[in-house]
């Protein structure tokens, strides 16, 4: 099974093994998993072995081969990557990228190795990857259920041990609801923090985008090298990286620590909201928070988001909507109809939301709220039961991430040790810029043994024994 | 007191206007489809702004770039 991003940068770096030799495993294990998991719609094998060569042959020279040296990692397929279509999830024809996105070029330029592109929701206007098209991505914990969405394959392949490292797409928690179900660590940044240039954009005031891996060190690691201003892309932030991983271990000490309240303790099953109450127990979290408006803020993001994804399809909407997902069109025609004052209060209340936050971020440092309302349930399940009420089964799932990423705060979803059956998780999050916070607390509740990637149990026996 | 709006009606009178063809197989999906996006804009629509909270545009007419 092939390693996490420390350890197989820390093995090419000091020559244990090759760079070489670690692609050759990732590919190893792509070909035994993905036939059942289907999360990748492309292998860059050439480019693969070509990049790994000159990682090998950096090292070999003397020269540094970079901090990620030799990872093996994989993007979303709404990323630019030289010579393949951005297909993004669709059928509609797409000429092939001219050149990698500026993530892909960060990674690469640390060492990682890209083995391919990953399935996702067409156009990410969706929480459950069950692609019309390219088919559903399925859970590796439980090959009936689904992987979440919209980043689904991003994170089955990260979960199932094919690459060690992915990027994905958040723009409602299309990061975190996939991390979350399929058992991994999610990182959705500030928004502003990661040049979104090269990425075929859903609704570009809320997109973001983030990355998977099975431990907090080694999302920290990942996102060391993809912080940087850009600009390529109008929303990156003009500030220079700030590492995390130099504090990623100062523990829990001073951070004033709470649980999210109201909003976010009804809508879900009890395992989820059990979930939380042990995470927070484990990391000493007694205080409540409200956040303000919560339930307000989840509707303006379906509304800029709506509209922002129509506008941006509009022309093939007009000419050729049938070639649309079934899944996505009438939520696509829909948006392309919104009245124009609906688009621009929604805009102006999230100033409002953004200020409200900020005043609850003097009192607190982290805040933890659930991440998903249920764990994965079966593909082509339409809707759900939750307190009496029915729901859209894959709609709903991203009734804690929207307020969250509406308001732009970096999040960590983590995967919540021995919550069940199937893997469910927590959102941690702080203030604005603040990654350092939730990655600490992502690593400092791994160290306390309640946050863990699990294994998948059919991985444990067949190909890996 | 009922809510007068009837996504029904609304829908193809907005296509129209848009120059959005819709099949007719698909307008029962659209116009529910639209009916939720209605709740939800209802939703934000009901919550008060005073006029001074401006949005915040990431818009820059220089798009960032010294002169």
């Amino acid at each position: 099974m092939i390693k996490g991003v420390r350890s197989t940068a820390d093995a090419v770096r000091a020559g244990d093994c090759s760079a070489l030799e670690v692609l050759h495993e990732a590919f190893d294990a792509i070909v035994a998993q993905n036939g059942r998991i289907n999360a990748f719609t492309a292998i860059t094998r050439e480019r693969a072995e070509q990049a790994a060569a000159a990682v090998d042959s950096a090292r070999a020279a003397g020269r540094d081969p970079g901090p990620l040296a030799g990872v093996p990692f994989a993007v979303k397929n709404l990323y630019d990557v030289a010579g393949l279509p951005t297909i993004a999830g669709s059928r509609i024809d797409r000429a092939p990228a001219v050149r990698d996105a500026a993530l892909v070029r960060k990674l690469t330029a640390a060492g990682a190795v890209l083995v391919g592109a990953l399935n996702m929701d067409e156009y990410a206007f969706g929480f459950s990857t069950e692609n019309s098209h390219f088919g559903a991505t399925r859970n590796p914990h439980h090959p009936t259920r689904i992987a979440g969405g919209s980043s689904g394959g991003s994170a089955a392949a990260v979960a199932a041990s094919m690459a060690s490292l992915t990027l994905g797409s958040d723009t409602n928690g299309s990061v975190r609801v996939p991390a979350t179900l399929c058992g991994v660590f999610g990182l959705k940044p500030t928004y502003g923090r990661l040049s979104r240039a090269g990425l075929r954009l859903f609704s570009a005031s809320l997109d973001h985008a983030g990355a998977f891996c099975r431990s907090a060190e080694d999302v920290a690691l990942a996102y060391d090298a993809l912080q940087g201003p850009d600009p390529e892309d109008p929303a990156c932030a003009r500030r220079p990286a700030e590492p995390v991983l130099p504090a990623l271990a100062r523990g829990l000490d001073d951070l004033r620590i709470g649980v999210a309240g109201g909003y976010f303790t009804s809508q879900g099953e009890p395992e989820v909201f059990a979930a939380v109450e042990s995470a927070a127990a484990a990391l000493g979290a007694t205080r409540r928070v409200e956040l303000p408006a919560a339930g307000v803020a989840r509707c303006a993001a379906m509304v800029i988001t709506s509209v922002e994804g129509a506008e941006l399809h509009l022309p093939d909407l007009i000419a050729r909507s049938a070639e649309f997902d079934p899944k996505t069109r009438p939520r696509f025609l829909a948006g392309a109809l919104a009245p124009g004052a609906w688009y621009a209060h929604a805009q102006r209340f999230r100033r409002w939301y953004c200020h409200a936050l900020q005043e609850v971020f003097r009192e607190i440092d982290v805040i933890l709220a659930p991440s998903t309302p249920y764990p994965a349930f079966p593909i082509g399940q339409a809707t759900m039961e939750i307190g009496g009420q029915i729901v859209p089964a894959a709609g709903h799932l991203g009734v804690f991430t929207q307020p969250i990423s509406f308001a732009g705060l970096p999040v960590v979803a983590a995967p919540v040790a021995q919550a069940g059956p199937l893997p469910l998780g927590v959102q941690i999050i702080a203030a604005p810029w603040r990654e350092d916070l939730v990655l600490r607390v992502a690593a400092a509740g791994e160290a306390l043994g309640v946050f863990r990637s699990p294994c998948p149990v059919s991985m444990e026996d067949a190909a890996y024994a | 007191m009922a809510d007068p709006f009837d996504p029904a009606r609304y829908v193809p009178m907005a296509a129209s206007a848009l120059g959005l063809p819709l099949a007719e197989e698909d307008m029962p999906e659209v116009i529910g489809a639209f009916a939720v996006l209605a709740r939800v804009a209802n939703v934000v629509m009901s919550f008060p702004l005073p006029e001074e909270v401006i949005a915040a545009a990431v818009f820059s007419p220089d798009d960032g770039k010294a002169p």
